[in-house]
């Protein structure tokens, strides 16, 4: 074959391409930032969480590129606000996975986005923490790329349970929901697991949410011989309803089950402050005040960093440390891989055991991508709220 | 039992009736079923519970306030989502564009005023949650309170009167030089301050939250549907009837199978007296 002096032209430009391109990729690897996508529901009807999870989220992130990033690398936060909107928390999704060429995607923060983002992001093998608590959300053979890192519904159910039978003792319980969809599996679940392990659950009801009086309801409760109500219900008013009823009645039943009965509505909403004794929601043990106020010494120390920085008076404490944790736990799979890719990243997690977070003790398997242990979900005074946090239940010692 | 089955049935029933009333009162002046009635229910309540205990004006002026809001919006409701659908009411245009303001108020009031319920101040502090609550009789006298007005105003004013007159017959109270459009926007403020003040006299009962708007709508037009459109003494009855017997069935059969009864009787009613038990059938000329 002739060398022409135009083949030598056009071999010359590909061969220095080629070798331009092999250097420089390496390169531009080494410095690129770690982009984590962030999913958020920052507006709309689902916003409380996101909006303290963001805190930790922008703290931890800032926090690390101030001790000069990962490996050189800065870390990048893609926060696009979903709206608590499950179509746009799926465009978002879309979006940062192939044009923002995100690393791994934290989010979404409510089961009804991540019901439909966790198929697509599976499809991408994107690495993806959440906290959403639908059962089916994780599961590491249609979903291997899926992993929480707060608890499950079926661990919020253990926990209430054990709390009722293993604590306060008791035999006979009433079951009680809001008549959405998630109250209703919610009560189904938990009346099925209770009657499993024994106890007698003397009512189950779905009460809707805007009922003006659910006496008739405390009634029956009464006269079905309950010694603790559980409630599955994000709705505010019905709760503060049944501690009103509650207190009419002068019965003095302790309401076990769902954070929202801790919410600051219902305080505002209960008719004496008193109404809101002995009521127990789930929290978590790693904030949570024990009894003599103080939090555990690594909570204490990751909200000592934060003092003036960042508010949590007006949020949850474990939302705020759940966001830092989520992005220290990316942090960590870049750090111990030196690697963005995917399946590196999925595979650091998957071997991660005891990884001390803040938020809890994670650990994950190939075959167990629910990463909190359910020893570390207790139950909290509902009207002990402070600084974000709550006193631990009665019981604990 | 039968006392708090009396007390909270016959507060309930009280506000559903007022709703009823609203219904009838948008309809008598323009012969739209307005679904913007549960709204201003739900707005009564709310109102009132922004300027007493979010803004810090004292009771009376907050009432007076809460019922010139509302009354405002029963006007907006005329102009915006009435007056435009008049010219053709046989296409029942006014569903959709009543239903769509009512959508429009309730999703206002979620973004300005939040989705959870808050609290309703205590008016006067009476009762201690039984049954001698004021929760569950300031309804109810606001109910009679608003029966006595409306019976004073449609049978000892003038401007009564010409309400009553538009409502039986539009064409001739125009030809009589009565004018139409000015009473039609007096009764939709009227509509506006009655369904104010069932939700500022229930707002300790049903909590000063944006949901109950679509709940007094629904429930507020059984009444009217039982009562008979437009008679406001069927609505009234059929309203406590209603709340009685919600309540009953709250007690024995549970909440949510509670709604599935209240429904079952509503249909069994209406195929065994479809113009409402105090309605009449209309007369057609043949």
């Amino acid at each position: 074959m002739a060398l022409t002096r135009r083949g030598l032209a056009v071999g010359s430009a590909g061969a220095l391409g080629l070798a331009m391109g092999g250097l420089a990729r390496p390169a531009i690897a080494q410095s690129e930032a770690i982009r984590i996508g962030w999913l958020a529901a920052l507006t709309g009807q689902s916003s409380a969480p996101a909006v303290g999870y963001n805190r930790g989220v922008v703290f931890a992130a800032e926090q690390i590129n101030a001790a000069g990033g990962i490996r050189g690398r800065q870390i990048e936060i893609v926060t696009r606000d979903t709206q608590s909107d499950p179509t746009k928390a799926v465009n978002s999704a879309q979006e940062m996975i192939s044009r923002a060429k995100v690393h791994a995607i934290w989010g979404p923060t409510n089961s009804g986005e991540a019901l439909a983002t966790t198929p697509i992001m599976a499809r991408t093998k994107m690495p993806n923490i959440h906290q959403c608590v639908v059962n089916s959300l994780i599961d590491p053979v249609k979903y291997p790329n899926a992993f929480r890192i707060a608890p499950s519904n079926q661990q919020w159910d253990d926990a209430v349970r054990n709390y009722c039978l293993s604590i306060l003792k008791v035999k006979s319980v009433a079951v009680v929901g809001d008549s959405t969809g998630y109250g209703t599996s919610a009560v189904n679940a938990s009346v099925e697991a209770f009657k499993k392990d024994g106890a007698t659950v003397v009512y189950q009801a779905q009460i809707d949410a805007t009922q003006p009086d659910v006496m008739p309801d405390m009634l029956r409760m009464r006269n079905g011989g309950a010694q603790a109500i559980v409630v599955w219900s994000v709705s505010t008013g019905m709760e503060a309803r049944l501690f009103n009823a509650r207190a009419t009645m002068n019965w003095d039943v302790p309401f076990v089950g769902h954070p929202a009965m801790g919410s600051g509505e219902v305080g505002q909403l209960v008719t004496k402050p008193e109404n809101w004794d002995k009521v127990y929601i789930i929290g978590y043990r790693s904030c949570s005040f024990d009894e003599s106020g103080k939090l555990p010494a690594r909570t204490q120390e990751f909200v000592d960093s934060m003092k003036g920085k960042v508010r949590t008076d007006d949020t949850s404490l474990w939302w705020v440390v759940s966001g830092a944790d989520a992005v220290k736990l990316v942090a960590a799979a870049v750090k111990e891989t030196g690697s963005t890719e995917s399946a590196d990243i999925i595979a650091y997690w998957n071997s991660l055991k005891n990884y001390p977070a803040v938020f809890g003790h994670f650990t994950f398997s190939p075959t167990e991508h629910n990463g909190l242990p359910t020893e570390e979900i207790v139950m909290s005074k509902a009207n002990s709220s402070h600084d974000g946090a709550f006193s631990l239940a009665p019981g604990y010692g | 039992m039968l006392g708090n089955i009396l007390a909270a049935g016959l507060a309930v029933g009280a506000v559903y009736a007022l709703i009823g009333v609203t219904y009838n009162i948008m309809y008598s002046a323009s012969r739209v079923m307005s679904f913007t009635a549960g709204q201003l229910g739900m707005l009564g309540g709310v109102l009132g519970a922004m300027f007493i205990l979010r803004l810090g004006i004292p009771f009376l002026p907050g009432f007076v306030l809460t019922l010139a809001a509302c009354a405002v919006v029963g006007v907006a409701t005329e102009i915006i989502a009435v007056r435009p659908v008049l010219g053709s009411l046989e296409q029942h245009l006014y569903v959709l564009s009543t239903l769509a303001f009512a959508l429009l108020i309730q999703q206002f009031t979620a973004i300005e005023w939040g989705t959870e319920p808050r609290p309703f101040p205590r008016l006067f502090d009476i009762g201690n949650g039984g049954i001698s609550d004021e929760k569950f009789w300031l309804p109810l006298v606001a109910c009679g309170a608003v029966i006595a007005g409306l019976e004073y105003l449609y049978r000892h004013t003038l401007v009564g009167r010409a309400f009553l007159a538009i409502a039986e017959d539009n064409f001739a109270a125009r030809a009589l030089g009565l004018p139409e459009r000015n009473l039609r926007m007096a009764s939709f403020a009227l509509a506006g301050a009655v369904g104010g003040i069932a939700g500022f006299s229930s707002g300790e009962l049903l909590l000063a939250f944006f949901a109950n708007g679509g709940l007094l709508n629904f429930y507020g037009f059984v009444p009217v549907a039982l009562g008979g459109l437009g008679h406001n003494r069927g609505a009234i009855i059929g309203g406590l009837a209603l709340g009685v017997f919600q309540q009953a069935a709250n007690f024995l059969v549970g909440g949510v199978f509670a709604a599935v009864a209240v429904f079952a009787v509503f249909i069994v009613v209406l195929l065994a007296a479809p113009q409402g038990l105090f309605g009449v059938t209309p007369a057609r000329r043949v």
